[in-house]
């Protein structure tokens, strides 16, 4: 049971939480005001402790420093009590296991931080051992410069000791790495410790410093995973330093763990800076989603390439309205961009498509290009489209489209001369399209709403759950809504996600059909605005935080977003797991 | 123990595990050759004795080596294979070794040593390591010297073996590793198998014919942080100082040797030796206690030996080595260094599941 922690917040594999404590303490945050250690068995017999409800207590523990063998770890295993206080169990990497503890404390950790894929094996290996709401601990490596790579692989307490420890070295600790306090020429700090001379900062001023900047960085993450935004902070922040930079590369190749706890959208900012980002858990899910989930209905019609624009949705913006002018509806919209790949028209609202913003500069690497000339390839192998009009600039995205053709038998008109948006460009646009027929507005929304269905639920649910025959479009784009043929409202398009809230109605539809159902069955009661953990008894391990998921138990049937991923519902004892949206008693 | 209970079956456990990591560890060393008519090493010092400083000739006699070690032995010593293959050396070839220490002796010193050491990384007092007619010609060799220290486990202390050396003359001392005070850290984090209790009993044993105890202590062994370490030490040496017979505790600090778990820790980052700081501050705690308690660092400055921040290494070094011979701890109040800080930050702050806290 973990009574005593709860996570209210995640940002992928990192969480904010609360340690309900007398006093409740937030998490990420330094631990060492916190934790009473019981002290060690490799030294002596301890009896169970007292304990108390101000403090988590770390139960008699033995260490295994790294590079204990597997034996050893095995022999010398402890028994961890059974307490009704706020707990910590000091676990391995090898022999972590559920203890009812509400604080793993991962020992040897001073000798895997700094190395990224020990670092990387031992975070998952404990993580995925120990139940998904309790608290991870990584004791004496916390530092300003690694506490963000720390918390966005899944750790919630670290503690002043590593801090503390190089200030009395006279190392100064920053967020871009560490410095020795000799050579330093001024404090680079606002800090109370730093509002002195330099010539009088000796080492328990670099101490409190050092602790300083360590709260002050805890702080800024906490604020970027209440924003949705870590993984933009890591790739830069991280970068100070080779092992984290090596870090959070090597999660990105965890996919299992890491794409289990993203979330399939998000409101905020997706900032692709940097390459890594080609990485994403979000990038790599849309390129696979659009590429393999999604239905193509719009390819009798010519595929009309055209440039990502700065503003999102792109249709909003000035660049696809002129596009938009010029073309008349006579070609399917797909624009093209890294680092999400392509984006068909239908899919520009949906997360990350109208929520990232990325560095534009004309010049694309050879990554980029083979990123989106890759994704451009599979979306043309699952799509018949007559011909090809590719309005694109000769910058990156006609070598793209030069090369993702290549020996295909389709006709490629390129209509860009110099800039898309020119008189000459839009005129050849226009032309290129002569005699084209138009889409029509109808066709395009009920469009829409199969594909964001194909994309969030699987391929072919766009038209299991609106089938042309029974099936009613209505509202005005972005907000629409689809109907059954009775007019019983199925699903919304949600303009600020892109992705379909459904009703009851659509619900049952969904949970009837061959489209895979993600499931959350639950005890007999009826939910009403959300459903908690407790009340959970089984959840489908495929969904996603912010996932639709069907709510169902004896008593109710309900749809709702899951707040946490699938496997972490089940395991979880506290807090909120689905926000339910429509319920009703069976 | 009289009745079996769940402690002593994890204690059964923790030695198998312990014995079988170390034993696949030494098998990575491989097999080396020793010849048997030389000894393993030998060496001359001063040493700090109940009678006063003497001229010490330290002996490694290369018996065959440790019986325990090759069941797997101590998490800390790398010394079994510093042994002959098949594991047995015959009297012939002992006494060439004496001979070769002697001849040693006459070359490197202007006279002869006071004081006689002879260690076997393993038991000098074990027949089956030193056959009695060896050790009783090794005690005639030596008769003409004033004091002599011959290393063993406590099970081979038996009266009529020491007094070999008490009859002809020699204050006799048996050295014998006991690490700890602690049974739980010598069984868990040593992997030695005996307890306090028999070392007591050795004691006994060597006082009957007048000889006294030699305690060698281990600061430090693998998964005790750093003030753990520290205070089993400060308790060990008190422990050892109410034991009758036992005048002397040598506390050394752990380094880091080839081929050990504490090797395997080491290389992983999970084992750093202790400070020189810990070391200084134990022998200056226990000064008042009625016991010669000494420190011989080695390999002391090095990341594999007790080491500071290698600024005061050498510093606080020759302080431990001006205490071993005069005893007086005021010598620490002559040397400091920044990193006592951290020292103290360590001692405070190091735990069994975040150590090394710092390099």
């Amino acid at each position: 049971m973990t009574d005593y922690f709860e996570v209210h917040r995640r940002d992928a594999a990192a969480r904010i939480g609360e340690l309900r404590l007398a006093d409740p303490v937030t998490t990420p945050c330094l631990a060492d005001d916190v934790v009473t250690d019981a002290g060690s068995l490799w030294n002596a017999e301890r009896e169970v402790p007292e304990g108390d409800e101000s403090r988590v207590t770390i139960l008699p523990h033995r260490g295994f420093p790294r590079g204990t063998a597997a034996e050893v770890q095995e022999s010398f295993a402890v028994e961890h009590p059974d307490v009704d206080y706020p707990s910590g169990a000091v676990v391995s990497p090898d022999t972590a296991a559920n203890h009812g503890a509400d604080v793993y404390v991962v020992s040897g950790a001073p000798g895997f931080v700094g190395h990224a894929s020990s670092f990387r094996d031992a975070v998952i290996d404990v993580r995925e051992a120990v139940p998904d709401d309790t608290a991870l601990y990584l004791s004496g490596v916390a530092t300003p410069s690694n506490v963000a790579t720390l918390v966005s692989a899944g750790v919630d307490l670290v503690d002043g000791d590593r801090a503390v420890v190089r200030g009395t070295q006279g190392r100064y600790l920053t967020t871009e790495g560490e410095h020795d306090l000799a050579d330093l020429d001024e404090l680079p700090c606002a800090c109370p410790a730093c509002q002195q001379p330099l010539a009088e900062f000796d080492r328990e001023d670099c101490v409190e410093h050092n602790v300083n900047a360590l709260e002050a960085e805890l702080a800024r993450v906490r604020g970027r995973i209440r924003q949705g935004r870590l993984r933009d902070y890591v790739e830069g922040q991280a970068r100070h330093e080779a092992w984290t930079t090596a870090a959070f590369r090597e999660f990105d190749q965890q996919w299992g763990y890491v794409e289990e706890r993203t979330p399939v959208e998000r409101d905020s900012l997706l900032l692709a800076a940097s390459e890594d980002t080609l990485r994403r858990v979000e990038i790599q899910r849309f390129a696979e989603r659009v590429t393999a989930r999604y239905t193509p209905r719009l390819d009798d019609y010519p595929l009309l390439l055209v440039p990502c624009s700065a503003r999102k949705p792109y249709s909003d913006s000035q660049s696809h309205r002129q596009f938009q002018d010029a073309a008349s509806y006579r070609g399917h919209v797909v624009s093209m961009t890294s680092p999400i790949g392509v984006v068909p028209t239908e899919l520009e609202l949906t997360y990350p498509a109208q929520h990232y913003d990325s560095v534009v500069t004309g010049r694309w690497t050879e990554n980029e290009l083979d990123f989106v000339t890759s994704v451009l390839e599979r979306y043309l192998d699952r799509t018949d489209y007559p011909r090809i009009v590719a309005h694109v600039p000769d910058e990156g995205y006609r070598e793209i489209v030069e090369r993702a053709t290549a020996g295909r038998d389709i006709p490629v008109t390129y209509t860009v001369e110099d800039h898309p948006t020119t008189d000459e460009s839009l005129g050849e646009l226009n032309a290129a399209l002569q005699g084209e027929d138009q889409i029509w507005v109808q066709e395009r929304e009920a469009a829409t709403l199969r594909a964001v269905a194909d994309y969030q639920f699987g391929e072919g649910a766009g038209d299991v759950l609106f089938a042309p025959d029974d099936f009613e479009l209505q509202g005005r784009y972005p907000k629409l809504q689809a109907l059954d043929g009775d007019g019983e409202q199925l699903a919304a398009l949600v303009p600020q996600y892109g992705t379909l809230s459904l009703s009851l109605a659509g619900a049952r539809k969904w949970a009837a059909s061959d489209v895979p159902t993600k499931r959350v069955e639950i005890d007999s009661f009826v939910p009403r605005g959300n459903v908690l953990a407790p009340g959970v008894v089984e959840a489908d391990d495929a969904i996603r935080p912010g996932d639709e998921v069907v709510v169902e138990g004896p008593a109710a049937f309900a749809v709702g977003r899951a707040t946490v991923h699938g496997s972490a519902m089940a395991d979880a004892t506290r807090g909120v797991v689905v926000d339910v949206r429509h319920s009703e008693e069976t | 123990m009289s009745k079996p209970s769940p402690e002593v079956y994890e204690q059964g456990r923790g030695m198998d595990a312990h014995n079988q990591v170390m034993r696949e560890l030494r098998a990575e060393k491989g097999n080396k050759e020793y010849d048997p008519h030389e000894p393993t090493r030998v060496w001359l010092d001063e040493d700090n004795t109940p009678d006063g400083v003497y001229q010490s000739l330290t002996i490694i006699l290369n018996t065959g080596g440790c019986r325990w070690a090759r069941a797997g032995g101590c998490t800390m010593c790398g010394y079994v294979a510093e042994s002959v293959e098949g594991g047995s050396v015959g009297h012939d070839a002992l006494m060439d070794q004496i001979q070769a220490c002697l001849d040693h002796e006459a070359e490197e010193a202007d006279d002869e040593s006071g004081l006689v050491k002879i260690y076997t990384s393993g038991s000098f007092l074990d027949e089956r390591e030193v056959p009695a007619e060896t050790r009783q010609a090794i005690a005639d060799v030596f008769a003409d010297r004033e004091r002599i220290v011959v290393e063993s486990l406590p099970d081979f202390v038996e009266a009529e073996r020491v007094s070999d050396f008490t009859d002809v003359g020699l204050e006799t001392d048996v050295a014998v590793g006991l690490e700890t005070a602690t049974d739980r850290v010598r069984h868990d984090c040593v992997n030695k198998y005996f307890d306090f209790a028999d070392f007591e009993d050795a004691a006994r044993e060597a006082r009957s014919v007048g000889a006294g105890i030699k305690a060698y202590l281990l600061m430090k062994p693998p998964f005790l942080s750093e003030s753990e370490a520290v205070a089993d030490m400060k308790d060990s040496i008190a422990r050892c100082a109410a034991v009758e017979g036992c005048h002397t505790v040598s506390m050394n600090p752990t380094n880091v040797q080839r081929y050990t778990m504490v090797d395997q820790l080491h290389f992983r980052g999970g084992y750093r030796p202790p400070w020189l700081w810990s070391v200084a501050e134990v022998l200056e705690d226990t000064a008042d206690e009625d016991v010669i308690v000494v420190s011989d660092p080695v390999g002391n400055g090095s990341d594999r030996g007790p080491h500071n921040c290698g600024e005061c290494d050498d510093l606080v070094y020759e302080a431990i080595k001006d205490f071993d011979l005069r005893q007086d701890p005021s010598v620490f109040d002559e040397v400091s260094c920044e990193c006592e800080a951290t020292h103290e930050v360590v001692l405070e702050r190091e735990t069994s599941y975040n150590l090394p806290l710092a390099e």
